[in-house]
C-alpha cells in the first residue's frame, strides 16, 4: 500500500525550503481566507494566487490532478444538483428541467473556492515531510498526547493497510465473493475487520513495551528542531497580509467601506 | 460523509473548530486522569490506524458498495480516547485522500466524534445489573454503531442543508432530507449489524479489547 504523500517533498523551490511552522501558519491562514471569500468577484484573484503559489513550490500539475479524483465526485454532484434545485431565477430550461441562477452562482463559489483550499492543502503538505509537519504542529502547540497519536498511527498505518490487503487477497484465493450480500459474508468481513483490531492491539503491547525500554514517558522534552531565519519571517508576513486582504476586500465588495473595523 | 472544503460558511468551521477543541481538550484531561496515562497511548493509535484500515472494507450493497464508518465501534473500543482518534482519522482522510478537509475538519470532527462519545455510554450500558452475556454485547454493539452513525447522519444532513450558500425551495430541502435519511437506513442497519458481529468477535477473541481502553 503506497501513500505517496512525500513524493515531492525532496524538490528544490522557496516553499520547499519555508521554516515548517512559519508554512504552517501561514498556508492555514491563506486557506481559512480562501473560506471567508463570498463575493463571486473575489473568484479570479483567489484562483491567480493559488496558480502563483502551486507555481513557486514547483509541483508538478501531475501531482494535483491526480489527487483530484476522489474530490472530483463531489464537484460532480455539486454541479449535478445545485443549478437544478438552488434558486427562484429561471435561466434556460432542459427538457422537464429548469437550470436556476443561483445555483449556478453557488456552483461557482463552492467549487472554486474547494478546488483552492485543496490545492494550498497540497502544497503545504506535498512540501514537507509528513512527519516534519506533525512536529512543526507540536512545536505550535498540539498536546503531546495527540502529537504521540498522530506519529504512532502513521508509522503503522502502512503497515495496517498491508495486512488488510495480503488477508483480502487470501479471502479471494479461498473463493470467498467480496460483491455477493449475504449475512455470511456480513460475518466474514465483521471477523475480517476484527482480526486487523485483534493484530494491531496485540502488536501495541509490543511497541509498548520497546518504547518503554527506550524511555517512553522519562525522556526530557525534545528540543524545538527548527530554526527560523528572517526570510521566513518575511514569508510569513506576505502570506498573512495576503490573507487579511483577502477578507477585507470581500468585506469591501459585499458591505462597503463602512463595515471595514479600521 | 465528510463535508469537504469550500462549501461551510466561516462563522460554522469556525465553530467546528471550537468545539473540536472543547471536545478533545475535555478528553485528553479524562486521559490524562487516568492512571499512567501513556501505557494507552500506543493501544489508542494502533487501534486508530486500525480502524481507519478497517473502514477502507467495502461491503457490498448492491448495485454498489459501501464502507464502514465504524465511528460507534471506535466509542464502544476506545472511550475518551475516542474522539481524538476520530480527529486523526479525518484528518488523514483530509491530508492523504482529500476527503473531507482542513477548513471542515473541525465540523466533521464534531459530526463524526461526539456519536462515538454516545456511542460509548449506550455500550457500557450492557453491564448494568452486572450481567453480561454475548446476546447483551450483541444487542448493545448493534445500538452503539446503529445511533452513532444514526446521529452523525442527522447531523451531516442539517448542517450541509442548512448552510449551502443557495437558497433551495422548502419543499425541495424537505424532499432533500427525507431522501437522504431513508437511504441512510440500510447503512445505519449494516453498520448496527458489523458492529454487532464485531464486538462479539472480540468477546470471543480477546476480550480485554472491550474492557481495556
Amino acid at each position: 500500500m503506497k501513500l505517496e504523500l512525500d513524493e515531492y517533498v525532496h524538490l528544490e523551490s522557496p516553499l520547499h525550503r519555508w521554516d515548517p511552522r512559519y508554512k504552517l501558519a501561514g498556508l492555514m491562514a491563506l486557506i481559512l481566507a480562501f473560506s471567508f471569500v463570498r463575493d463571486l468577484r473575489m473568484l479570479l484573484p483567489m484562483v491567480a494566487a493559488t496558480a502563483t503559489v502551486y507555481l513557486v513550490s514547483r509541483l508538478p500539475l501531475s501531482f494535483m490532478l491526480r489527487r483530484l479524483r476522489y474530490p472530483s465526485i463531489f464537484v460532480l454532484a455539486a454541479v449535478l444538483i445545485l443549478p437544478f434545485l438552488a434558486g427562484q431565477t429561471i435561466v434556460l430550461s432542459i427538457g422537464p428541467f429548469d437550470v436556476r441562477q443561483e445555483g449556478l452562482l453557488a456552483v461557482l463559489l463552492i467549487v472554486t473556492r474547494f478546488l483552492c483550499i485543496l490545492t494550498i492543502g497540497l502544497i503545504l503538505f506535498g512540501t514537507t515531510p509528513f512527519l516534519t509537519s506533525i512536529k512543526a504542529m507540536r512545536a505550535l502547540g498540539l498536546p503531546a498526547i495527540l502529537a504521540d497519536m498522530l506519529l504512532l498511527s502513521f508509522r503503522y498505518l502502512h503497515e495496517i493497510g498491508n495486512d488488510l490487503q495480503r488477508m483480502q487477497t487470501s479471502m479471494t484465493l479461498r473463493g470467498f465473493h467480496r460483491h455477493r450480500l449475504s449475512p455470511r459474508g456480513l460475518r466474514i468481513l465483521a471477523w475480517l475487520g476484527g482480526s486487523i483490531l485483534v493484530r494491531s492491539y496485540e502488536q501495541s503491547e509490543w511497541v509498548y513495551k520497546a518504547m518503554i525500554l527506550r524511555g517512553y514517558g522519562h525522556e526530557p522534552h525534545p528540543r524545538d528542531e527548527f530554526r527560523a531565519c528572517s526570510r521566513d519571517v518575511v514569508a510569513l508576513s506576505v502570506f498573512l497580509s495576503t490573507a487579511v486582504a483577502f477578507v477585507a476586500a470581500d468585506v469591501l465588495w459585499r458591505y462597503g467601506p463602512a463595515a471595514l473595523p479600521w | 460523509m465528510h463535508i469537504p472544503d469550500g462549501i461551510l460558511p466561516i462563522p460554522i468551521t469556525a465553530g467546528g473548530y471550537a468545539a473540536t477543541a472543547a471536545a478533545t481538550w475535555y478528553s485528553v484531561r479524562k486521559i490524562e486522569q487516568q492512571e499512567n496515562p501513556r501505557r494507552h497511548v500506543p493501544k489508542a493509535s494502533l487501534l486508530t490506524a486500525a480502524f481507519f484500515v478497517v473502514s477502507w472494507i467495502h461491503i457490498p450493497v448492491p448495485p454498489t458498495s459501501v464502507h464502514l464508518v465504524l465511528n460507534g465501534l471506535l466509542g464502544a473500543l476506545l472511550g475518551y480516547f475516542a474522539f481524538p482518534a476520530i480527529l486523526i482519522g479525518l484528518f488523514f482522510q483530509a491530508v492523504m485522500f482529500q476527503h473531507g478537509g482542513l477548513t471542515t475538519l473541525g465540523i466533521n470532527a464534531v459530526i463524526m466524534g461526539l456519536p462515538a462519545i454516545v456511542a460509548h455510554y449506550v455500550f457500557r450500558m450492557r453491564r448494568l445489573g452486572n450481567h453480561d452475556s454475548r446476546t447483551r454485547t450483541a444487542v448493545f454493539g448493534f445500538f452503539s454503531g446503529a445511533v452513532a452513525l444514526g446521529i452523525s447522519v442527522a447531523m451531516f444532513v442539517a448542517i450541509l442543508l442548512g448552510n449551502l450558500p443557495a437558497d433551495f425551495d422548502p419543499a425541495i430541502e424537505r424532499a432533500a432530507v427525507y431522501t437522504l435519511a431513508v437511504a441512510h437506513v440500510p447503512l445505519i442497519a449494516i453498520e448496527g449489524v458489523i458492529t454487532a458481529l464485531l464486538t462479539t468477535f472480540l468477546r470471543r477473541v480477546q476480550p480485554e479489547l472491550l474492557d481495556d481502553v
